[in-house]
C-alpha cells in the first residue's frame, strides 16, 4: 500500500482555525503515515484559483472560525467552491466539519440580527444564533450506524448557534454530558454518508482516532483503494480519551472564593 | 472636601480589617475581598485613594509581560528614591487594584507613597483608567488568551484603545510599536492619543526570528484586514511590518532597543536609545527576546516618570524575577526554572527560547484545565512543539490535570516515547526534573496558571521556596 497517495483539502485554514483545528489535520496525516500511506495536505483558501484544487482531493476538513470570518467564508464556500465541492462529495470524498465548519454544512445560519447566511446544504439542518453560549467538555455516544470501534467521543464545545436537524437526519450521536446541537435535544452533530459535522473540538481527531479512521477509510475508498486500515497501537490516544472522559464526568468544583473574579464569559465564534 | 470623608474612612477601615482577617484565616492572600468590601461602602474609594499619591499611578496592561514590566518599574522607582507600591500578587481586576491600594493607605485615608505601579487586566483597563486617572499607562501587546480563545484579539485591542482614550489630558501612555494592533492606537496624527504616546520597539534584526509562528494571532492589518508583510519578527506577531494594501506601517519608536544580546534564559543586554539619540546600556537577569521588550517598555516608562538611564540600569541589573516568571528554585539539589506559559503566545515564546537559547536536556510542561487556565486545552495544538522537537534532543516531563492530552500532542510533535516522562503530580514531575537535570543548568518548567500555583505550593511545602506573598 506504500504507493497510495491521498490528498486532504483543508478548507480555509487561515479563517477557520480557531480551536486547535490544526490538530485534526495533524492527526489525519500522522495516522496515514503510520500506515505507510502518503497524505498530502492542500490548503484551500479564499483565493479564486483555490477552487481548481478541489477535484484532486480525496477528502476535506473545515474547522471553526470567528463570526466575522464566517460570512466571508460562507459566501466563498457556497458560491465559488460549492459546485466542485458538491461534485467531489457525490463521488465519495469525506467531508468533516467542526463547530462553525459543521454549521456551514446545513442549509443556512440565522444570525442574531436575522440575516440568513447560506450553507452548503449537504446536511438537512439549519442553525439559529442563540443568546447564551454552550461552553464546556462534551461527551457523546456515537450512532452505531457509523460502526466506530469505540462509541464514546469526547471533546470541547464552544458555540452560541443552535442547530436543528430536519426530521430523519441522523445525529452523530447522543449527548452524555454537555450541550450538543441545541442544549436540550440530546443530539450532537449530524452525519449522512461521507459527510459528518460536529461541535466537538479539543481537537476532535487526535483523541478520537476511531473517527480519524472513519475519514481515512472513506478517503481511501474515494481514491479507489482498499478502505481496510491496518490496526495501530492507540495506547496514547486511548489514554488521552479516557482522561478527557474522566474530566468531563467529574469536573472540579468551582473554587469558593473566586466568585468575584472573571466576570466575562466566552464569546465570539460560532 | 469639607471635613473628613466618613464614607471613605469606613471603606478603608473595614476593607483593611477584612484584609487582615482573610490573611489570618488563610482564606487566600487577601488580594481581592478587601477591595470588594471597600467598594461596596464607597464606590469611589480607589479614585479617592489614588488621588492622594504625590506622583500618581502608572497602569501596566497587555496580554503578556504585565507582571514582569510592573515589577521592573517598581524596582526602578526604588533606585530612583521614590516610594512605590503595587499589586505584585497579580490580582489585576478592579477589586484587586482597590485591595492593593487600600493595603497601603494610612489611617488618614491617604496613601503615603509617590507612585502606585499596578498591572491591570486588559478588559478592566478602561474602568481602571476612568477611576484612577493615572499619570501613565503602558500598553504592551494584544494576544489571544487561552482563557477565552474566541475572544478575538480585536475585542481585547478595542478595550486597550478605550483605556488610552480615557486618559486625562496631561497623562502619557507608552505603546509597543512592534505590535501592529497596539501601534494603530493613536496612529492618527493630531489626535490626543497620538500626542500623548511614547512608542518603544526593538531595533536589532540580529535578534529576529525566522518568521511568524504557525498560528499567529494577528497577521492581518488592523486597519484594513489585508495581509501584513513582516520584514522582521522578534516574537509572536511583533516586529517590523507594512500593509501593502492600505499602507499602514510600523511607526518609528521614540525609544529603541538596539544591540540586543541574549545569554541563554539567564540574562540579556541591550542598548536603549531615546528620542534625543542618547544611549544607555542595560543588563537584565531575565532571558529571551520577549523580556528585552519588557525592559524596553520599562525604560520608556521610567524615563517618562523622571528616572535617569543610569537609575534604570542599576535597578534592572539586580532585578529579581517576579512570581513564576523565570523564577529559580531548588528541588532535591537541582535547579529548576519556573516559567508561566498561560496562553499560546506565551507558550510559543517560551518554546522558541528553549529551542535556541537553553541547554537543559530536560524540560517539564504542566497542562491544567482549571477555570483560571481555560478549560479548553485545544490551544496546545496551535503552538510549535514540532520546532522544539526538531531543535534539540530533549526529554519532556509531562504533567498536570491533562497530562495525557499533552503526551499525545508531544508524540505527534515528534518526541519519541522514550523522550516523554509521564508525571501528572507536581512532586513526581519535580523529582523527574531533578533526576535528569545537568548540574549547573536550571531545568525549565513551563506551567499553565493553576499548575504554577500547584508547583509553588509543592516547593513551599518542602521548604524549597518562600510562600507566595513573601516571594513577590
Amino acid at each position: 500500500m506504500s504507493s497510495t497517495r491521498l490528498v486532504l483539502g483543508w478548507l480555509y485554514p487561515r479563517e477557520m482555525n480557531l480551536y486547535g483545528d490544526r490538530g485534526n489535520v495533524l492527526a489525519l496525516t500522522h495516522r496515514a503515515e503510520r500506515r505507510g500511506l502518503h497524505l498530502e495536505v492542500v490548503m484551500i483558501g479564499l483565493e479564486a484559483e483555490a477552487a481548481s484544487l478541489i477535484p484532486a482531493c480525496s477528502g476535506f476538513f473545515i474547522g471553526g472560525g470567528q463570526d466575522l470570518d464566517q460570512v466571508t467564508v460562507a459566501e466563498d464556500l457556497v458560491g465559488r467552491k460549492g459546485p466542485s465541492l458538491t461534485t467531489a462529495i457525490s463521488k465519495g470524498a469525506p467531508l468533516l466539519g467542526v463547530c462553525a465548519g459543521f454549521q456551514l454544512l446545513g442549509s443556512h445560519y440565522l444570525t442574531q440580527e436575522g440575516t440568513s447566511i447560506p450553507g452548503l446544504g449537504l446536511l438537512p439542518m439549519h442553525t439559529v444564533a442563540g443568546s447564551e453560549r454552550l461552553v464546556g467538555n462534551l461527551l457523546v455516544e456515537a450512532d452505531p450506524g457509523l460502526g466506530l470501534r469505540a462509541p464514546l467521543l469526547v471533546g470541547f464545545e464552544n458555540h452560541s448557534g443552535r442547530t436543528e436537524l430536519a426530521p430523519g437526519v441522523t445525529p452523530l450521536g447522543r449527548v452524555v454530558r454537555g450541550g450538543g446541537n441545541t442544549g436540550h435535544s440530546g443530539f450532537e452533530g449530524a452525519w449522512c454518508g461521507n459527510v459528518l459535522g460536529t461541535y466537538l473540538h479539543g481537537p476532535l481527531l487526535p483523541k478520537n482516532p476511531q473517527l480519524a479512521d472513519w475519514w481515512l477509510g472513506a478517503a481511501l475508498a474515494c481514491a479507489g483503494e482498499d478502505p481496510e486500515l491496518a490496526e495501530l497501537d492507540d495506547s496514547l490516544e486511548e489514554a488521552a480519551r479516557v482522561e478527557a472522559i474522566a474530566r468531563t464526568m467529574h469536573p472540579d468544583r468551582a473554587p469558593r472564593l473566586r466568585l468575584l473574579g472573571r466576570g466575562l464569559g466566552p464569546r465570539g465564534a460560532g | 472636601m469639607a471635613g473628613p470623608d466618613l464614607r471613605l474612612s469606613a471603606a478603608v477601615g473595614l476593607g483593611k480589617l477584612v484584609g487582615s482577617a482573610s490573611r489570618r484565616l488563610r482564606l487566600g492572600g487577601g488580594t481581592t475581598l478587601p477591595g470588594d468590601v471597600a467598594r461596596a461602602i464607597d464606590p469611589r474609594v480607589l479614585a479617592k485613594l489614588a488621588a492622594s499619591l504625590t506622583g500618581g499611578t502608572v497602569l501596566v496592561t497587555g496580554t503578556n509581560g504585565k507582571t514582569s514590566t510592573a515589577a521592573m518599574l517598581r524596582a526602578i522607582a526604588g533606585t530612583a528614591g521614590w516610594r512605590a507600591g503595587g499589586n505584585p500578587s497579580g490580582s489585576n481586576l478592579v477589586f484587586g487594584l482597590t485591595a492593593a491600594t487600600l493595603d497601603r493607605a494610612d489611617r488618614h485615608c491617604r496613601v503615603p507613597l509617590d507612585w502606585m505601579i499596578l498591572e491591570v487586566d486588559e478588559l478592566s483597563a478602561p474602568q481602571a483608567v476612568a477611576e484612577i486617572q493615572p499619570r501613565g499607562l503602558v500598553v504592551l501587546n494584544a494576544f489571544r488568551d487561552q482563557l477565552d480563545r474566541s475572544f478575538e484579539v480585536e475585542q481585547i485591542a478595542s478595550r486597550l484603545e478605550s483605556a488610552v482614550n480615557r486618559l486625562p489630558p496631561t497623562s502619557f501612555w507608552v505603546g509597543n510599536a512592534d505590535d501592529p494592533r497596539v501601534a494603530l492606537i493613536g496612529a492618527e496624527p493630531g489626535s490626543r492619543s497620538h500626542r500623548s504616546r511614547i512608542l518603544f520597539g526593538l531595533d536589532d534584526p540580529s535578534a529576529a526570528r525566522a518568521g511568524l509562528p504557525v498560528v499567529a494571532d494577528a497577521r492581518d492589518c488592523p486597519r484594513c484586514r489585508g495581509e501584513l508583510e513582516f520584514t522582521t519578527v522578534y516574537y509572536a506577531h511583533c516586529g517590523e511590518y507594512a500593509c501593502p494594501n492600505c499602507g499602514f506601517t510600523r511607526p518609528a519608536p521614540a525609544v529603541r532597543a538596539t544591540q540586543i544580546q541574549l545569554f541563554g534564559l539567564d540574562s540579556l543586554q541591550l542598548r536603549m536609545v531615546d528620542a534625543a539619540g542618547l544611549g544607555t546600556s542595560i543588563s537584565v537577569p531575565l532571558g529571551g527576546v520577549f523580556n528585552a521588550a519588557n525592559a524596553a517598555a520599562a525604560f520608556a516608562t521610567a524615563t517618562a516618570m523622571g528616572a535617569t538611564g543610569a537609575q534604570v540600569n542599576s535597578a534592572l541589573a539586580t532585578f529579581q524575577p517576579a512570581f513564576g516568571r523565570s523564577q529559580l528554585a531548588t528541588w532535591k539539589g537541582a535547579r529548576v526554572r519556573l516559567m508561566l506559559a498561560k496562553n499560546p503566545a506565551g507558550m510559543g515564546e517560551n518554546l522558541a527560547s528553549l529551542a535556541t537559547l537553553d541547554a537543559s536536556p530536560v524540560v517539564a510542561i504542566a497542562l491544567n484545565d482549571g477555570i483560571a487556565d481555560g478549560r479548553d486545552i485545544s490551544w496546545i495544538w496551535d503552538v510549535d512543539l514540532e520546532g522544539l522537537a526538531r531543535a534539540r534532543r530533549l526529554t519532556i516531563v509531562a504533567s498536570g490535570t491533562r497530562t495525557r492530552d499533552l503526551v499525545l500532542r508531544l508524540a505527534y510533535a515528534g518526541f519519541e516515547p522514550d523522550r516523554i516522562r509521564v508525571c501528572p503530580e507536581p512532586g513526581a514531575a519535580l523529582d523527574a526534573l531533578a533526576e535528569m537535570a545537568t548540574p549547573g543548568v536550571p531545568a525549565p518548567a513551563l506551567l499553565t496558571y493553576t499548575a504554577m500555583l500547584n508547583w509553588q505550593r509543592q516547593l513551599v511545602r518542602s521548604g524549597a521556596s518562600q510562600p507566595f506573598r513573601e516571594a513577590v
